[in-house]
């Protein structure tokens, strides 16, 4: 089978694999609402111009785009077995090396290529053109705007690539994989030492676009890209997987929680799941490592900027993404044949949720214990505890049990990104004046009470009809 | 004779289509009753209905004495069921499942209930193995088990004997008749001429949602003539008409 047609093969898979949940318009729209949202954002970055210089913005949308990349490699590595639970026995093209007669090498490399053009399209264009937009409106030169977009594509194709790397260095190894990340670590933190070097490419060619920070972030990319490409396996299960009942015993343990056994299967799918460790991995300590490093650039700029504060408040945003890995093998279909209400999934999943965010709290009070912000831990984990609740509660609200599928419709997007995003600049902006302005966030508990409140009863009606 | 479904000018419309159409039939109790038709004829919505699953859009229905529109999970607490395409959770072992689904249904003597599935159905091997990986005739046992494990008095089962092979087929086959034997009660939907032939007591036969016959199996076939060409005479008059 010609690249070509595979390629194309699979652009028209994903496109319909969207479509078919939203309907053509109502994904299509997507893009549109991504570049309202840079638009609307841009607009507003004088009003932070004199604490956040644009360097520093710039910076943080180059590290959002870098996290956008490493959210959509891992799925692409990881996502077969969700595909699966969620469109039956789903049969992709990127999963055919057995029955086309091409090599999982090249599926692979199309797969790349297409993730590169599908997302690009997607996510990192609109992004562009949002900006480039609103350039006029607050004196910025609209040249700016191409210099962004090649910018935002390098940082977000660095991010799939190593990502992608190091996937694939997992399915091989998981101690192949503690090794490159040792590698990477200590590469990186001669490289930042030394300062001969930028450590991030894609940033120094905004800040100076010229030929060798390009260069440089084209090694990034297309190194761990090939890298992959060669190192690619794909792990079809040879044996059957056997296991003695552990169900009962978990269950057990936690009679005291309620709806034990939820949970029990809730972490059995966790940790029986592809990727297991590894989801958890570059999911989510991965990205959050990208947010401390980014903070701890940040401090250069903005002397007043209590890190640990602005850190919890991210990391209650990222935990709520745990609520995506305990919903990524359930449907309300799979108890509609059992008693059980959908408001008793719902429930059992938030206790599920509440018990694995004891992960994300330990990961606050290693941050403070390692950087010395111990004195600013109370409010900083107020702010988690309140952001991350929040969080939670308007992806149920707006979800139910299929948030990785139903933030891909627009309606559904913009409105989690407009009840989320102004809570958390807000949050962030008044923190930069005292970090006790933090413990403010409590606020947001009754919020997410009520929503959660909400989204059971929204949920219980709304899915009646259709399951 | 106690009447364990009642069914009223039920209907179901999703939009413009209307996938039953104000039908009516009953199944009394000790009955192996089959609701017969080619794809799309509107059996798998009125197991649907009856279960509670989906709300119809007019008409009503009983099932064991309540309205599976109002009382769902009370349906659903009472009566087993196989729906036609969900499979058992992917990271569940066999038995895992099992235990999940008796603890959902507040059973005890779990252990024993489960074994004597197991031993029945011929998968006890597989007792360990993630679902995921089991076949697909493997993964149809376990439904079995799981809509049987309370001993309900009422089991709705749509394509009871799908991905089965022979052998479990004739246990399956004689499990049902002698559920019945003992009082319990059976609505199938099938496609499957013969399955009907040789185990239902009744049938009901739709077409494009509509009740074309409703009597006993033996009525359908007449004399002389085979249930299959009673019933493509059946279904292909009706699409003439």
């Amino acid at each position: 089978m010609p690249v070509p047609d595979l390629f194309y093969a699979m652009m028209k898979e994903e496109w319909r694999i969207h479509s078919t949940i939203f309907g053509s318009a109502g994904f299509a729209f997507f893009p549109v609402v991504v570049g309202l949202f840079a638009f609307a954002g841009s607009l507003a970055l004088p009003i932070f111009a004199d604490t956040l210089p644009y360097t520093a913005m710039a910076l943080l949308a180059l590290a959002l785009f870098l996290l956008a990349g490493v959210m959509v490699g891992s799925f692409g590595t990881m996502g077969r077995e969700f595909m699966n639970r969620r469109f039956g026995q789903a049969s992709l093209v990127a999963y055919a090396s057995r029955s086309l007669p091409v090599t999982e090498r090249r599926i692979f490399a199309t797969f790349l290529v297409k993730d590169t053009v599908y997302y690009i399209l997607l996510y990192v264009l609109p992004f562009a053109v949002g900006f480039t937009a609103a350039t006029p409106f607050i004196s910025l030169d609209p040249a700016l705007g191409l210099l962004a977009l090649v910018s935002l594509a390098l940082a977000f194709l660095t991010g799939l690539s190593v990502v992608c790397l190091l996937s694939t260095l997992y399915a091989r190894s998981v101690r192949l994989l503690a090794g490159a990340v040792a590698v990477l670590a200590i590469v990186g933190l001669a490289v930042f030492t030394a300062g001969t070097v930028p450590v991030f490419p894609p940033y120094a060619f905004l800040l100076d676009p010229g030929p060798v920070p390009l260069l440089l972030s084209l090694i990034l990319i297309l190194v761990p890209a090939a890298a992959s490409v060669l190192l690619v396996t794909v792990d079809y299960p040879d044996r059957t997987k056997r296991f003695t009942n552990r169900l009962d015993p978990l269950a057990e343990g936690l009679r005291a929680v309620g709806s034990a056994h939820f949970i029990a299967k809730d972490a059995l799918d966790l940790l029986r799941s592809e990727g297991g460790a590894g989801k958890v991995i570059f999911s989510f300590l991965l990205p959050l490592g990208l947010v401390w490093v980014c903070l701890r650039i940040l401090i250069r700029f903005i002397p007043g900027i209590d890190p640990l504060v602005v850190f919890a408040v991210l990391l209650g945003v990222l935990s709520a993404t745990i609520y995506n890995w305990l919903t990524e093998f359930d449907s309300f279909s799979s108890y509609t044949f059992l008693p059980v209400k959908v408001s008793e999934v719902i429930d059992a999943k938030l206790k599920s949720y509440a018990l694995a965010n004891l992960l994300p709290a330990a990961v606050l009070v290693l941050a403070a214990a390692i950087s010395g912000g111990a004195g600013t831990l109370p409010p900083a984990f107020a702010a988690f505890v309140s952001v991350s609740a929040y969080t939670l509660a308007v992806t149920v609200y707006l979800c139910g049990l299929s948030p990785n599928v139903m933030l891909y419709s627009a309606g559904v997007f913009l409105r989690y990104i407009l009840a989320i995003s102004p809570v958390l600049l807000g949050l962030i902006f008044a923190s930069l004046f005292d970090p006790a302005y933090a413990f403010g966030s409590l606020l947001l508990v009754p919020a997410a009470a009520l929503l959660l409140s909400r989204g059971r009863r929204r949920w219980q009606a709304w899915e009646m009809p259709g399951y | 004779m106690r009447q364990m479904i009642e069914v009223e000018g039920l209907r179901k419309d999703y939009g413009s289509v209307t996938a039953v159409n104000g039908i009516s039939f009953s199944v009394a109790e000790g009955e192996l009753f089959g609701l017969l038709g080619p794809n799309g004829s509107g059996k798998t919505t009125m197991i649907r209905m009856l279960t509670g699953q989906i709300p119809p859009t007019s008409g009503s229905a009983r099932v064991m004495g309540l309205d599976p529109a109002r009382d769902p999970i009370g349906v659903r607490g009472l009566v087993g069921i196989i729906p036609e395409q969900e499979t058992p959770p992917s990271f569940l072992t066999a038995e895992e499942y099992l235990h999940f689904v008796a603890r959902i249904r507040n059973l005890d003597r779990i252990e024993e209930r489960c074994d004597r599935w197991f031993d029945l159905l011929e998968f006890r091997e597989k007792q360990n193995v993630l679902c995921k990986d089991l076949s697909r005739g493997t993964r149809q046992k376990l439904m079995f088990a799981q809509a049987f494990l309370h001993e309900p008095r009422l089991a709705l089962i749509d394509e009871p004997l799908i991905n089965l092979d022979p052998i479990v087929q004739r246990t399956v086959k004689d499990f049902l008749e002698d559920y019945v034997r003992n009082g319990g009660t059976i609505l199938i939907s099938t496609h499957i001429l013969e399955i009907a032939a040789e185990i239902c007591d009744r049938v009901a036969v739709l077409h494009d949602g509509r009740l074309l016959f409703c009597g006993r199996t033996g009525d359908l076939a007449g004399s002389g003539e085979s249930l299959e060409r009673s019933f493509l005479d059946l279904v292909r008059g009706d699409a003439g008409a």
